[in-house]
């Protein structure tokens, strides 16, 4: 493959987890809560996605009856509402929890989905990957489809920028700062800050949703594997790389870690370690994460005063 | 509903480990006031520098047992040096996204070491016995024996011995232990070779029961963290039977509910417990 395709391929990678750190970057850059349930708010909105744009499977060994072969603008649309409201649906029962054990719920719930995906196979195909997922205009583009499908993922990563960029300037967007703050001050100003703490989630896990909605529609198959909850960990890694509270940041810190643990496609086999060097980049991840928590604390395009929120004990 | 022995006697013995390793990482919360979330990685490095021992250089599982324990009690204190010590004074959220990087680091270290795939100790073929309609494994009793003494050992450390009560002491009340003349640096170095250690052994006995794979210790981690929280954060007594108990009810679950969802009986228990008893079994509000 030339050069050029690799980095398409690789770019709309980077997009798909650009929109994943904008959500989680909502949820922890703008409210200070702590989500470790990221990985399933992306399978909720790839399964949805996938199982709603595709017929039911056939013949003997089927075992998904359930498909719909829907145009897949209503699966990415449906996949990202719901995504939203199993996001709003964790932080009903969690939110109140102080940090830490909110993370402790977050991650015990996206396992609990990612448990369910692997078995329940009427709906998703269990253990076994949910294959032909249909390609939006695919056939139709006349440009290479990856060409195609890299803008079509980078310019809705730009609106969403747009979009989240200005509801953070919001009153909206700052009753959630106040939140990240202090909880007792908007409170004394009479704000609800369990239903802003629930939007924040909801919005954030839909646009995790819309990323898992294009991720399965780029790649033809899902498994339930592909939701580990190193993903939600490796998106934390991008936010606090690129600095929590920016959007910008969010979206360069993903692009970094795509291109770091990519790269690797780009160095040929035959080189020293170079069966180890997935895992080797994976290991500059953690590395670069630490180092930027002690050099940089604010990431690269972080503000350093958002630093005191949400971290209060 | 009869209750059958046999799901009973896994419960337990899955309950040794979780108990176990549950200990280890509420005692390090209880005196750094952080949730370590490479402390799962921790456990599986002990077990790969043990099967490392046993399967490649050879030596008898003994010997490998304590040198994985060693190491990882080691290497909890140069993680500390070379990482941890840095943050000290900075917030628990911190010190939590810097544990996300440092499991990355050892995670994929173990794959690039190891190799992504499944390895078994070197252990002598036999037929498990059976007792009372009961089939066990010698490796079983083992873990389950091994656990019990450990769990006494650290609850006599705790009680009878100067660094135990200082332990004690911190991990009530932080400022005043200070204030009282606890050194508080030595302290943390002892909590992290009690810890690491504890973490290795939980680690072997999760090997010793299943097999080793790079992500052993991470998958283990949420039922341990569902026991940690269920006795109450920071309470190794409350850790142990948190970690008993759901051993136990994920392995009894089997009778009533799909095997393949055992594993949600810790992740619901968790959900369930933070959001009726936060502060966990025998707890009193603390935070």
């Amino acid at each position: 493959m030339a050069l050029v395709d690799l980095l398409l391929v690789v770019g709309v990678i980077a997009g798909v987890y650009s929109l994943l750190a904008i959500g989680m970057n909502m949820h922890w850059g703008d409210t200070g809560l702590l989500n470790f349930a990221h990985a399933a708010f992306f399978a909720v909105g790839a399964y949805t996605s996938a199982i709603l744009t595709t017929p039911p499977a056939t013949g003997d060994l089927a075992t998904r009856v359930v498909g719909f072969d829907f145009p897949i603008v209503v699966g990415l649309l449906a996949g990202t509402a719901l995504a939203g409201l199993v996001g709003v649906l964790i932080a009903v029962t969690s939110v109140r929890l102080e940090g830490d054990y909110l993370a402790m719920v977050t991650l015990s719930s996206a396992e609990l989905i990612r448990l369910m995906i692997h078995n329940e196979a009427w709906l998703t195909t269990g253990a076994q990957t949910l294959k032909n997922i249909p390609r939006p205009l695919s056939g139709v583009v006349p440009v290479s489809y990856d060409i195609f499908y890299f803008v079509l993922v980078w310019t809705i990563v730009g609106v969403c920028y747009l979009l989240f960029t200005r509801l953070s300037h919001s009153p909206f967007g700052r009753v959630l700062h106040a939140i990240r703050e202090n909880d007792d001050v908007p409170l004394a100003l009479g704000k609800n800050i369990t239903v802003f703490k629930l939007k924040s989630f909801g919005i954030g896990a839909a646009i995790a949703g819309l990323a898992g909605g294009l991720w399965a529609h780029y790649v033809y198959a899902i498994s339930s594997i592909m939701f580990l909850p190193s993903i939600t960990f490796l998106i934390w890694a991008a936010v606090i790389i690129g600095g929590a509270g920016s959007y910008a940041g969010a979206v360069v810190g993903a692009s970094v870690i795509v291109f770091l643990r990519q790269i690797t496609r780009f160095i040929p086999g035959d080189v020293p370690f170079g069966d180890q060097l997935a895992y080797i980049r994976l290991m500059v991840v953690g590395a670069v994460l630490i180092l930027v928590l002690y050099y940089r604390p604010e990431g690269l395009l972080g503000d350093a005063e958002r630093l005191q929120a949400g971290t209060s004990e | 509903m009869v209750l059958d022995p046999q799901l009973v006697w896994n419960g337990l013995v899955v309950g040794s480990i979780i108990a176990v390793s549950a200990l280890g990482l509420t005692l390090i919360f209880g005196i750094l006031n952080f949730i370590n979330i490479a402390y799962g990685d921790y456990m599986a490095a002990g077990a790969y520098v043990a099967w490392a021992v046993n399967a490649q250089v050879g030596l008898p599982l003994g010997v490998a047992i304590v040198a994985g324990i060693l190491t990882m009690s080691v290497g909890a204190v140069v993680l500390d040096k070379i990482v941890f010590q840095h943050f000290r004074t900075r917030s628990p959220i911190t010190l939590l996204i810097v544990s996300i990087g440092l499991a990355f680091i050892i995670r994929n270290l173990i794959r690039a070491i190891w190799g992504p795939s499944g390895h078994f100790y070197d252990l002598p073929m036999e037929a498990n016995p059976s007792f009372l309609g009961v089939r066990f494994s010698v490796e079983q009793v083992a873990i389950m024996v091994v656990s019990i003494l450990l769990l006494l050992g650290v609850y006599a450390l705790l009680r009878r011995t100067r660094i135990g009560i200082a332990m004690r002491a911190a991990s009530d009340d932080r400022m005043l232990s200070r204030i009282r003349g606890v050194d508080t640096e030595k302290l943390v170095l002892y909590v992290w070779l009690i810890g690491g250690a504890i973490a290795g052994l939980g680690g072997i006995m999760l090997g010793l029961d299943a097999q080793l794979r790079p992500n052993m210790g991470f998958t283990a981690l949420i039922p341990i963290f569902a026991a940690v929280i269920l006795g109450g954060i920071g309470d190794p007594k409350g850790a142990v039977a948190g970690g008993y108990t759901i051993g136990v009810a994920q392995e009894v679950s089997v009778a009533v509910i799909p095997s393949e969802y055992k594993f949600g009986v810790g992740l619901v228990a968790l959900i369930v417990g933070l959001l009726t008893r936060p502060d966990g079994l025998f707890g009193e509000a603390t935070r």
